[in-house]
């Protein structure tokens, strides 16, 4: 039986390294890739036509400019750096991309991809909230297109039987993604904010039958042995993601440990399962219109703020770090309500700057120590 | 006993000795920070005033930017607790610290105990801090220490960008061309600098009493410029660049009684 730290070692070499994961998958399958923006795609139909969906959420400290030419400064790091990385062709092996637009960055990257690779673009319905049906059965009928153009490119034929069956692969993974951030949180001593974030990660470019086998055995490894006890504070983390890998390091180095994470590239993909439906496209519709939580997810009665004070009562949780990604304007437009929201409830909270591009992290390691030290 | 609080800041160095956790016996304060020979001219300082060594220190704690470079330090904080910590020793009726230092500005919200409430720092830009002025000082030809004495001289106040240092210099170098009064822009760079400090302080809420600290708070025309913005009179702290210096001491003395129970 492997040690937690072997498995977990190889998670972060699958997370740092895409590329291999992707060349692994088509030696292995025949098939390629299918390259998924943030946030919020139905992986589940190209999962279904037997090709690996891989995340493109930019790089760690990419120095950017080329981007430049096509981006004003003020797109969020992760745009420019997926930008930067388009440019020098990164993405010319994929078989597709798939862009959702729930952000208006994301809708004017998506008119200006221009690579030999196609785009398939689909809109997430604004009324998800206010006229429910509506919006399931837009949200079928663009899920619908996706599949149809999927099926075009790839020159498959994707059955409501291969979606369903990829719908339980999938939901078998969001169990086992949400056991093991419990179980991260048990273990927060074994388990550091870098180790964690790297397991939820690798599950963007890994087959996810094989992202659970793994995350199964991780859980096994880590609960044969009695969890040491975890003298620093407990935190959750909210925002889009939290990288490069300096910040989480910073949050170990000051004896904070995450336990649980309100983040577009973490839990907010498995905090709830896609509902049974004989049409497999109307389950995925109606998953979206139930999501809740997230900035680019239109809900006037933003439930996020009590979400995240839900998830302090039930775990513990000493505090909430607000990792607020730069220049993403869903989020910053939500971050006064939450100061409000966490403010009455009592809930102590800290806001730092996320930045892909950063290379240097003095001010945040001030900021994330300070908060350590008056905690 | 004695301990000692060393502040390397990124454009200067400060050091304060402390005797039994009340009396300042000796400080310093050396004009360059981190990385460069200020950390150990401030401490050949400090020892030089009094008749003591570093091995009489019981307990030494390192704050700002190069808190981790500081060989000796027992401890590191950071220099929102230290500059909190001092300041409320001085100011007992301080809520809201407003600290401009050489390269990043703070705004701190404390209790009627000294505890910090909430805190906020600049973003990774120059502008509103010490550099900013530095910048400006040399484009405008003003010495530093004299910004302040110029600012009071200003009839009318020019407007100055507060959202980047270089984009505000040639803005500056912009209405020097155009024949506007060196003394209209200096109080206008102090104005700048205030609006964005004051937006931190915004940003937690303005409680009384303010207070301000860092090495800009020895700039009268910035302390001017703030109680025009904030619509009020503010509190400069007594040697405003050592407070965070004055804070480490007085965390170091702390941590011995700590250890000594």
């Amino acid at each position: 039986m492997r040690t937690a730290k072997e498995i977990i070692n190889e998670f972060k070499a699958i997370a740092d390294n895409p590329r291999k994961a992707m060349d692994d998958y088509k030696k292995e399958t025949g098939k390629g890739a299918v390259g998924i923006m943030p946030v919020y795609c139905p992986e589940e139909i190209v999962h279904a036509a037997g090709y690996l969906p891989i995340g493109m959420w930019g790089a760690q400290k990419k120095q950017i400019s080329k981007a430049r030419t096509y981006l004003p400064p003020f797109a969020c790091s992760i745009m420019q750096s997926v930008m930067e990385l388009q440019l020098e062709g990164v993405y010319d092996d994929l078989e597709a991309v798939i862009f959702s637009v729930p952000c208006d960055t994301l809708k004017c990257m998506s008119q200006k991809w221009n690579r030999p690779v196609p785009a398939i673009v689909f809109t997430h319905p604004q009324n998800r909230k206010i006229a429910k049906d509506a919006a399931n059965v837009f949200a079928r009928e663009e899920f619908n297109i996706v599949k149809e153009k999927l099926e075009d490119i790839l020159d498959v034929h994707i059955s409501n039987k291969a979606i369903k069956n990829s719908i339980a692969v999938y939901n078998e993974n969001r169990a086992a993604c949400r056991e093991f951030s419990d179980v991260a949180a048990e273990y927060a001593a074994v388990v550091t904010p870098s180790d964690r974030h790297a397991v939820i990660k690798a599950r963007w470019f890994m087959e996810k039958s094989r992202h659970t086998a793994l995350v199964k055995e991780l859980i096994a490894a880590l609960k044969a042995e009695p969890a040491p006890e975890f003298k620093g504070k407990k935190i959750i983390v909210t925002g889009i993601q939290v990288e490069p890998y300096d910040v989480l390091d910073i949050f170990q180095e000051n004896g904070f440990a995450i336990v649980a994470d309100d983040l577009a590239q973490e839990t907010r993909n498995f905090r709830q399962d896609v509902p049974d439906d004989d049409d497999a496209l109307m389950a995925l519709a109606r998953a979206w219109n139930e999501f809740d939580g997230c900035s680019l997810a239109t809900d006037a009665n933003k439930p996020k703020g009590q979400m995240i004070i839900d998830a302090v009562k039930k775990y513990g949780a000493d505090a909430v770090v607000v990792c607020m990604m730069k220049f993403c304007d869903p989020e910053e437009f939500d971050y006064p309500i939450l100061l409000q929201e966490f403010e009455a409830a009592g809930v102590k909270n800290l806001y730092i700057e996320v930045d892909q591009e950063s290379t240097a992290f003095e001010q945040v390691k001030t900021r994330i120590q300070t908060f350590a030290e008056i905690l | 006993m004695y301990t000692l609080g060393i502040d390397i800041g990124s454009a200067s160095s400060k050091a304060v000795i402390l005797k039994d956790g009340t009396d300042v016996v000796a400080s310093a304060v050396v004009q360059v920070g981190t990385g460069t020979s200020g950390p150990g001219r401030v401490l050949e300082e400090v020892f030089s005033n009094v008749d003591l060594t570093q091995e009489d220190m019981d307990y030494t704690v390192a704050t700002g930017y190069g808190r981790f470079s500081v060989e000796n330090a027992d401890k590191q904080l950071s220099e929102i607790t230290c500059h909190a910590k001092g300041i409320f020793h001085l100011v007992p009726s301080a809520r809201t610290i407003i600290d401009i230092g050489g390269q990043d500005a703070k705004a701190i919200q404390l209790d009627n105990k000294g505890n910090i409430l909430k805190f906020v720092m600049n973003d990774k830009c120059a502008a509103g801090t010490g550099r900013f002025l530095d910048v400006m000082s040399r484009v405008l030809e003003v010495p530093l220490d004299q910004m302040g004495k110029v600012h009071f001289q200003a009839k009318e106040w020019a407007q100055v960008s507060s959202t980047c240092t270089v984009f505000a210099e040639s803005e500056v170098i912009s209405q020097l061309s155009k024949g506007l009064p060196r003394e209209s822009i200096v109080a206008g760079v102090h104005q700048s600098v205030a609006s964005k400090a004051c937006s931190l302080a915004y940003r937690i809420g303005v409680k009384n009493d303010v207070v301000m600290c860092g090495g800009v708070a020895q700039n009268a025309g910035v302390v001017d410029a703030i109680e025009k913005e904030l619509q009020q009179s503010i509190t400069v702290a007594p040697h405003p660049q050592i407070t965070g210096a004055l804070g480490a001491a007085l965390m170091a003395y702390e941590e011995l009684k700590k250890q000594n129970k």
